[in-house]
């Protein structure tokens, strides 16, 4: 048995996360590439759950569990405090999920950006808030159905990475739980610079998305292929980067194997590929160098 | 009680390890190995993901390792075989098939030098066997039967082994160096050969008694005749005699008009290796283009090098000019309804005839065993009679390639090699072969796993029913699109000017990209998503000790691993 | 350094430093004196000289640490208490709307025993809005387990300050030096500046113990079961009856030191007294003059200053007032559907005494108007008057 192997992991098993979680499968990512000189903090959300409750925990690092809409200053208390220390070598991660991160941490996050105070926040976006039950946040997409939108959420989804590419942060991303090897990487660039680091995660929920709890890893992928969530960075709010090629699958392929969506009508289906198509487009021509400064006259 | 908690919050040391989440679900994932199509179709069984795994990661010794426990001819069949394994591949179906072949050429080719340490079984029962013809199904049978241990004899009719690897196949399409190597690999486990010997006329077929078995693979060297007037001409000449002479050194025609008679590898030989002496060439076959059975690659390149075709036509007559020409009498066909062969009958048409002029005439319009030193009870329509375990009449002897009714291919003469070595040893065991062949089965196309043999039976791979992976089987979003890397060929000019080889090989980078293709359909490559996609971190992979661990205790069961695995390795089952 | 005044003492050893300032600005003083290295704010009316002064100090090196200009209260108490947990000494000021703004934020600091030190200037919970001195923001916070310290000048607000961090890093539970809008925080007054030295030997710059530890790696504050958040809870509520002694015991010190101390509460002129005023804060300074004018008119009268509220000190308060016939309170606050808050606690602190005096209820100054020495006499004389006090508490209107 190579016990060995697990060391390299800074998560265990036997957490309580609902089988087949997606955000599990992100936490233990994040958490992985980062490494153990790392601190950790949790606040109420499906990730507090994992991390699960007295005598035990489920990750390997030191970890805080804060309140629910102070992931990003805690984070940045603690990394302030790391540094007068001189301790500058613990990097410090902020896991939050969508509702901490799109509602009701929005405002301290934007502060946080703002200030660009040095440590790494995650958000795990499972598109809900699951762990209260599966109530709709400005995360779910449009159409979705969830217990408080039982007919199908009116707004969209909330455009967050342009709300933190707008603070121009010095690194912001996104990832999915499909792609692990391209999730790691940006964590470990993100450990790498100096300033406040957004990765934004879409971690399929099987409960509350209605879908078999084998799926999360498809949904994931199937997310980032039909470019309903293209995986960039943005570097200072204006150098954009795609980091995967998707295939451009249609987006009903998407919407096909989840519960949630078993109600669109074809009219929506099209609403929602149209917006895809658009939303594609905008971000890649954000990818396209620059123009050259017009000369001005001195 | 509160625990040791100094400055009065509560910090939760212990691991969540002592929650049993194992006990949430029944069900827990099992790897599984299924054969892949390309394996099934290949007749020598080669463990074809195995070794492409292995040339992913650039091991191409071990990958050649891989290879020789089911082949002993790789840098052959890496440039002349019809490669079914390509046609079968589960990616042709996704994008373009994987350069199966060609890899398996590079493979051989980048490893040239090594001497593979092959362990053939020291304290076999040391059992002595005959083996008559050193050709791909004689040797491959040699071979195996040494790992296996037994004292192998060679009787070979001509002065070097080798067949029709050595005779028939030009040099611009197998040079002769490779062959000789490969040859001596196999020499080189201890095997006896005598050249020179030819069974009827060197030494009788009843001296074959004396040995403890003996395996008849003489092949079909005589070609057949078209049966037609004036094919006795001195300018008509048998195709396999012209390439005997090609591959001799002999004298062959130049810069002459040439007809070749026949649409398969042999006439294709004959025209190219025509074509490369300045003549001026044209294939006359009685079908069509789609029913000309040599290789597509063949046929494609002797177009490309300049040969002409006709189809549809028949000679029916030969005369002879005053300058001594030929003039062919040529009568057209059309297509009826399909043979034995499944192909389309050839029917002549009355009326259609019409006049050729050429130098010279080569037939290739099929080949025949040599029946005269067989005994009569042994064969049976001109071929020699044997059962699935290639058993013939004789209990003693067993028969394999060319002489038995099988497809005329290197590789399936290799797999009859193979198959007919393991019968004999099963024999000389006293063991009855119906048991043990099911279960060392790759597939259901008739091929055998040597190494599932020769560990009892009992080789992992195959302890599962020997289940092929079809595409849909596979998750394919883990594979992006990707196009076959073009073959690289000596352009027209240089390759007509003599006959050096045509075919360049893959580039070491086009190799790694060609192996990389590789889905390995079947079998577990360590690709390590289950790994990263288990939300629960139970699952471990060793690559180098070649274990996988789950962590029973704690999966949940959810079958996120099993659904992640893009080539079907792990399966959910009920503990 | 020499605590007495040098005209009179005559040594070399160095003069105390005095300087002439606001109630903020000797509040941030001390702050710099404690050598906090971490201060997180945000700006609110009349709390903003406290935090302007630190930012200036902070800019210029002058303050060795950082400064976290947040965006709101909430965020900045959020900060100071994973701050604190990491190690560091942690400051915020703050008032009304933002003190109500941090209230589930103040729960927690007290719930994670971070010994965060924070200066509220009271000043009125709107609505309607106004930005005047009242004590309600504070003590609608009594619940939250915080030490209370209600300071009655600038430098009775320095050295609370520094006496603040001695205690909270001693019990682990956060503490508050409370001062009122304007009357305190904006009135200029000549303060004694501790030495730095000294105040180092009193207050060593100390490295708070590593939560985080990287070598044994824990999980702060996770959910735990009602049994054990029982215990917790009642861990906390001990800690918190021990800052009775501890605070006393810290004041003296602090006095042995720099010459200066207040106790947890204050009897003044309280001997032959038939009733005694309860006050805090800055009425306290206003009744001393009231209560010596009245003694000359021949009323016999006392002066009770309660300086510690929370934990409130039920021992001192009930040995004080035994014996005494009656007692009015002064609450510059209100707790809708009760009355004053001082009030409640004095009447629930001396219920089961045997001797208890009648307590008399005055809302005064709650608008933030000034309560004058004749406000204060016409208190008296009204306590004096009633035989039972009213129900309900008098609302008394302001200069």
């Amino acid at each position: 048995m190579d016990i060995e192997k697990r060391i390299e992991d800074m998560m265990r098993p036997g957490h309580l996360a609902c089988p087949g979680c997606g955000l599990a499968i992100a936490m233990r990512l994040v958490l992985r590439a980062l490494g153990e000189k790392t601190i950790a903090i949790i606040i109420p959300s499906c990730s507090s759950m994992i991390a699960s409750t007295y005598p035990n925990s489920a990750l390997k690092v030191p970890t805080f569990h804060g309140t629910f809409e102070t992931a990003a200053p805690t984070a940045a208390g603690i990394s302030y405090a790391l540094k007068i220390k001189g301790k500058n070598e613990i990097s410090v991660v902020a896991f939050a999920g969508d509702g901490g991160t799109f509602d009701i941490g929005l405002q301290s996050l934007s502060g946080t950006a703002d200030r660009n105070e040095h440590f790494i926040y995650v958000c795990l976006d499972n598109e809900a808030y699951m762990n209260t039950g599966i109530q709709a946040s400005s995360a779910t997409p449009q159409y979705a159905w969830t217990i408080t939108t039982p007919s199908g959420r009116h707004g969209r989804k909330k455009k967050l990475m342009e709300i933190i590419a707008a603070h121009r942060v010095p690194y912001a991303a996104t990832a999915s739980v499909g792609y692990p090897q391209d999730l790691m990487d940006k964590v470990q660039k993100a450990r790498s610079i100096e300033g406040t680091k957004f990765i934004h995660i879409l971690t399929p929920c099987a409960i509350g998305w209605r879908m078999e709890e084998s799926l999360s890893v498809k949904a994931a992928m199937l997310a980032v292929e039909t470019r309903l969530f293209p995986l960039y960075e943005v570097f200072d709010g204006k150098k954009y980067a795609v980091t995967y090629d998707p295939q451009g699958l249609p987006v009903k392929e998407y919407l096909q194997i989840q519960g949630r969506y078993r109600h669109l009508s074809v009219e929506q289906i099209q609403e929602i590929q149209k917006e895809v198509d658009e939303e594609w487009d905008t971000l890649l021509k954000r990818v396209t160098d620059l123009p050259p400064p017009l000369l001005t006259h001195s | 009680m509160i625990k040791d908690s100094q400055f009065a919050i509560p910090i939760s040391y212990g691991s969540t390890e002592v929650i049993d989440t194992g006990k949430w679900g029944f069900q827990k994932p099992h790897p599984q190995f299924l054969t892949a199509p390309c394996q099934e179709a290949c007749p020598a069984g080669n463990s074809i993901p195995q070794f492409l795994y292995l040339a992913q990661k650039g091991e191409y010794g071990k990958a050649l390792l891989t290879i020789l426990k089911e082949n002993p001819f790789p840098g052959i069949c890496g440039r002349v075989c019809f490669h079914p394994c390509e046609a079968s591949c589960n990616r042709g179906e996704y994008d373009e098939s994987v350069s199966i072949n060609a890899l398996e050429r590079y493979i051989f080719d980048t490893t040239i030098d090594q001497e593979p340490n092959l362990n053939p079984v020291q304290n076999g029962n040391g059992k002595r066997v005959a083996v008559v013809g050193a050709g791909p199904a004689g040797l491959s049978c040699a071979y195996f039967l040494r790992l296996l241990g037994h004292k192998v004899t060679v009787f070979e009719a001509y002065r070097e082994a080798g067949g029709i690897m050595a005779y028939g196949i030009p040099e611009y399409r197998l040079p002769k160096d490779i062959v000789k190597k490969e040859i001596a690999r196999i020499m080189a486990l201890g095997i006896d050969i005598k050249t020179s010997s030819k069974v009827g006329r060197d030494i009788t077929f009843d001296a074959l008694n004396e040995y403890d078995a003996a395996f008849l693979s003489m092949g079909a060297g005589i070609s057949s005749s078209l049966g037609i007037e004036g094919e006795t001409f001195e300018k008509v000449m048998h195709g396999l005699d012209f390439l005997m002479r090609v591959n001799s050194g002999s004298s062959i025609p130049e810069g002459k008009d040439v007809i070749v008679i026949g649409g398969g590898n042999t006439a294709m030989d004959v025209a190219r290796s025509s074509l490369r002496n300045g003549c001026r060439v044209t294939i006359a076959y009685r079908r069509g283009r789609p029913e000309m059975p040599a290789i597509k690659d063949e046929i494609d390149d002797a177009e490309e090098e300049g040969v002409q075709f006709e189809f549809l036509i028949q000679p029916v007559r030969i005369n002879m000019l005053p300058d001594e020409r030929l003039a062919v009498t040529f009568r057209r066909m059309k297509l009826g309804e399909p043979d034995a062969s499944g192909r389309s009958r050839a029917i002549p048409v009355e009326g259609t005839d019409f006049i050729m002029e050429t130098d010279y005439l080569f037939t290739a319009a099929g080949e025949n065993v040599d029946l005269v030193s067989l005994p009569k009870d042994l064969t049976k329509n001109g071929l020699i009679y044997v059962d699935t375990f290639l058993r013939t009449k004789n209990a003693k002897m067993f028969a394999g390639g060319d002489v038995i009714d099988q497809p005329r291919t290197i590789v399936t003469a290799i797999g009859a090699g193979k198959k007919a070595a393991i019968s004999i040893d099963l024999y000389l065991k006293g063991v009855s072969p119906e048991n043990m062949f099911s279960g060392i089965r790759v597939g259901d196309k008739g091929s055998l796993s040597f190494e599932a043999y020769t560990s009892g039976g009992k080789f992992e791979m195959f302890r599962a029913a020997q289940k092929v992976v079809t595409l849909d089987k596979l998750n394919t979003l883990y594979f992006e699109h990707s196009e076959r890397v073009k073959k690289r060929k000596l352009n027209r000019e240089t390759a007509l000017q003599n006959f050096q080889e045509v075919n360049l090989g893959l580039l070491a980078e086009e190799a790694i990209a060609s192996a990389s293709r590789c889905f390995t359909c079947g079998t577990c490559n360590y690709c390590y998503n289950c790994y990263f996609f288990c939300p629960e971190g139970v699952i471990l992979l060793d690559p180098i000790k070649g274990t996988k661990y789950v962590d029973y205790d704690h999966c949940k069961g959810c079958g996120t691993c099993a659904k992640s695995c893009p080539r079907s390795v792990v399966v959910m089952k009920e503990l | 350094m020499c605590k007495v005044l040098p005209e009179k003492c005559g040594c070399d050893e160095g003069a105390v430093m005095k300087e002439f300032m606001t109630g903020n600005h000797a509040i941030a003083h001390a702050v710099k004196l404690c050598r906090t290295p971490l201060i997180a704010a945000y700006p609110i009316t009349p709390q903003t000289p406290i935090y302007e002064k630190l930012s200036e100090w902070e800019a210029s090196g002058v303050l060795k640490g950082i400064m976290m200009r947040t965006e709101s209260e909430h965020s900045a108490m959020a900060s100071c208490i994973a701050a604190s947990l990491t190690g560091v000494r942690t400051f915020t000021a703050t008032s009304s709307q933002g003190l109500a703004l941090m209230h589930e934020m103040l729960h927690f600091a007290s719930g994670c025993r971070t010994p965060v030190v924070m200066a509220n200037v009271n000043r009125l919970l709107a609505g309607p809005w106004g930005f005047w001195a009242d004590q309600t923001d504070s003590l609608s916070q009594r619940d939250t387990g915080w030490i209370q310290i209600y300071a009655e000048n600038g430098q009775e607000a320095l050295d609370s300050v520094i006496q603040a961090y001695k205690i909270a890093e001693e019990v682990y539970l956060p503490a508050m030096v409370v001062i009122e809008a304007f009357f305190v925080s904006h009135f200029m007054e000549t303060i004694d500046l501790p030495d730095q030295g000294t105040v180092d030997r009193f207050l060593p710059p100390l490295d708070l113990p590593h939560r985080f530890d990287m070598d044994k790696p824990g999980f702060l504050v996770p959910v735990v079961t009602q049994e054990l958040y029982r215990e917790y809870k009642h861990r906390a509520f001990l800690s918190m009856d021990s800052v009775k002694e501890i605070a006393v015991k810290v004041d003296r010190e602090y006095r042995e030191e720099f010459g200066r101390g207040y106790g947890i509460i204050e009897p003044f002129m309280f001997d032959d007294a038939e009733v005694v005023l309860v006050t805090a804060g800055s009425i306290t300074s206003t009744a001393r003059v009231a209560i010596k004018s009245l003694r000359e008119d021949g009323y016999k009268v006392g002066l009770l200053k309660i300086r510690l509220f929370r934990p409130f000190p039920y021992e001192a308060v009930r040995g004080a007032l035994l014996g005494k016939k009656k007692a009015g309170v002064i609450d510059r606050n209100i707790s809708i559907g009760s009355g004053g808050i001082f009030c409640q606690e004095l009447k629930s602190a001396l219920y089961n005494s045997d001797t208890r005096p009648l307590i008399y209820g005055y809302i005064a100054g709650l608008d933030g108007t000034d309560v004058s020495p004749e406000t204060l006499e016409s208190i008296v004389v009204d306590a004096l008057n009633k035989d039972i006090p009213d129900k309900v508490p008098v609302w008394l209107r302001g200069n």
